[in-house]
């Protein structure tokens, strides 16, 4: 391999600070990094470079922080130098951070900290700056820039119209996001300093969202279609959710058509789990937990004023793979033609109570073979819509003819 | 949308998958000789090996309850008959079964019956082996389940022929059992057309 060039480009760039460097030597290095000790060759040339601003003292030139690069280009662990637009400031954190919120140029966006310590200008919203020598680093499984005390702040004109791309919400990874979404449910909060929750739909899918008490910030009208730019992705426990405060939001005329994300499974009813049935559930406000038949809610004690529900638990097996399904009230009582209301007389007339229920739903569907439609959380079904699957006699053809086939 | 665990805490596996419930014909699983247990722990999932080419730790049968029998005095038990197209399950349910021995107590044969349950592979003094189910349940159903699970049950040994000696599993089962695929075809076929077209 020749190493001329990737040399040549080495003392270019020292030359350009005012240093001379012995390509020749340059080389050397590179050969025996690349051919004695198999790094890779990018690898090798920035392992020289980072070498060099050291002897020279160099800021800005050393790793690949001396490449200008786009924002979709950064890759973690790297420095990097960018220019880019202020697009959002959040609440910073924490006082060790100076500011926090998200930068973007035409290729992308990226969340941003400025170290308290860095010293370093504070930056204003909606402005550029060129960023020089700052750290591409990854913060829960996003990626995040980080301005510290040896990141040269400078800002600049640019009166480029960033326009950030809309993101399929099935697309959507760590980081940042825009897109455009219908509001489809909206969730009690469940923690105080929490103004909002609930989920966005589009065409592709649906995530959940959340936004935090902020002065400014306004709720979202459950209907209606709304276009967000740069919100956070967050991951957690594997599934994704929007932060929406660094975004901006924009309300929009029309609708979509939003996909569910319903899956469908046909299978054999295999178990019915205990728990299924008619159940008491804790009456105290935003508890609804099932509490146990002496009527003992593991938060609230004893509540002498239990409601009663209906559901199934249960396994559905194809013979390949079994799923975990959970049927409420309303789909329960359309697939075994047993109401709440019926279901609590005969738990009152029978000296079995409750069990008599569960005996007489799981005769009328374990072993059954059944269809269901539903949200797929955390490997278990929560259906929506179920029925028996007949026996279909086309079938039976079908198969004789694969049967009755030549090997 | 699996997130990885780079950099965070290690995440609990919290995903426990269930064994599925395979379809097999009395006449193949009458044939199955082959058991083993996957790792080395006392509750690692013991499996029969199917001829047709499949591991199987639970299965599902729908048939014919003909004949049923309480034995024992102490530990009582039932023994029961069950069958398919093809030939015969013979099932059981003891006192680790409590649900299914109540369930079988109630029902009384002929009837159809849907049965989950572990196969066990057993040898008698003079060699020959038997292959019983013990239930983890079996309940009374309709004639158009039983039906329907014929089809379901052709499906799947169609499948696994096919797949055979394509899968570890399925070679495995070439070299233990030498099953010929023309036999399981033959099968399956004949159970179809007992049903009404």
């Amino acid at each position: 391999m020749d190493y001329t060039d990737t040399a040549e480009r080495i003392s270019q760039k020292v030359r350009a600070k005012g240093h001379e460097v012995d390509t020749v030597k340059l080389e050397g290095k590179l050969k025996r990094l690349v051919e004695e000790f198999g790094v890779p060759p990018t690898e090798a040339e920035r392992t020289v470079m980072s070498e060099l601003s050291r002897e020279f003292s160099i800021n800005g030139l050393g790793t690949a922080a001396g490449e200008e690069k786009t924002l979709n280009q950064l890759v973690t662990g790297e420095w990097a130098t960018v220019e880019t637009k202020v697009v959002s400031l959040t609440s910073v954190p924490s006082s060790a951070v100076a500011q926090s919120g998200i930068l973007a140029d035409s290729s992308g966006s990226i969340r941003f900290v400025v170290w308290a310590k860095a010293n370093a200008p504070i930056l204003s919203l909606g402005k550029w700056y060129r960023l020089e020598s700052a750290v591409v680093d990854e913060y829960r499984g996003a990626a995040n820039l980080k301005i510290h005390s040896g990141t040269v702040v400078k800002e600049i004109t640019r009166d480029t119209v960033l326009i950030p791309k809309i993101t399929p919400i099935q697309d959507l990874s760590p980081g940042i996001g825009s897109v455009r979404a219908k509001v489809i449910q909206e969730w009690e909060t469940t923690h105080e300093r929490m103004f909002q929750s609930g989920l966005l739909g589009d065409e592709t899918g649906t995530i959940k969202f959340v936004l935090w008490k902020e002065e400014g910030k306004e709720r979202l009208t459950p209907g209606m279609v709304y276009t967000i730019y740069y919100a956070g992705v967050d991951e957690f426990s594997g599934r994704y959710s929007l932060n929406l405060n660094p975004a901006t939001v924009i309300q929009e005329e029309g609708d979509i058509t939003v996909n569910s994300g319903d899956t469908s499974f046909s299978g054999a009813l295999v178990h019915i789990a205990p728990g299924s049935g008619l159940i008491k559930r804790c009456p105290v406000e935003g508890c609804n937990r099932v509490i146990s038949r002496q009527n003992y809610c593991p938060v609230h004690e004893i509540q002498p004023g239990f409601l009663y529900d209906l559901r199934i638990k249960g396994w559905l097996d194809n013979g390949e793979e079994t799923k975990e399904i959970l049927v409420q009230r309303e789909t329960t009582e359309q697939l075994t033609g047993l109401s709440l209301d019926q279901a609590r007389e005969i738990a009152e007339n029978n000296p079995l109570g409750m069990e008599e229920v569960f005996l007489r739903l799981r005769d009328r569907i374990l072993g059954r073979y059944l269809t269901c439609q539903g949200r797929e959380i955390d490997s278990r079904m929560l259906v929506n819509a179920c029925r028996f699957l007949p026996f279909d006699p086309q079938e039976t053809a079908a198969l004789l003819n694969r049967a009755g086939g030549s090997p | 949308m699996t997130g990885s665990a780079k950099g965070g805490f290690p995440r609990r596996d919290l995903t426990f998958e269930r064994e599925p419930a395979r379809r097999v014909f009395a006449g193949e699983l009458r044939e199955s000789r082959i058991h083993f247990r996957e790792g080395d722990d006392e509750k690692s999932p013991t499996y029969v090996l199917l001829p047709s080419g499949e591991r199987c730790n639970r299965v599902f049968l729908v048939g014919t309850l003909t004949e049923k029998k309480k034995q024992g005095e102490q530990n009582p038990f039932y023994r029961a008959r069950m069958v398919d197209p093809t030939g015969t399950f013979f099932i059981m349910a003891g006192s680790y079964q409590p649900e299914a021995m109540q369930q079988i107590a109630r029902i009384e044969p002929p009837a159809f019956v849907a049965v989950v349950g572990k196969p066990n592979v057993y040898e008698t003094p003079d060699g020959a082996v038997l292959i019983s189910v013990r239930c983890e349940s079996v309940t009374a159903v309709d004639k158009d389940t039983r039906d329907r699970w014929v089809l379901d049950c052709a499906r799947a040994t169609l499948d696994r022929i096919e797949l055979l000696g394509n899968t570890p599993d399925g070679e495995r089962a070439l070299q233990e059992y030498h099953t010929d695929p023309a036999l399981f075809r033959k099968m399956a076929y004949e159970a179809l057309s007992q049903l009404s077209l």
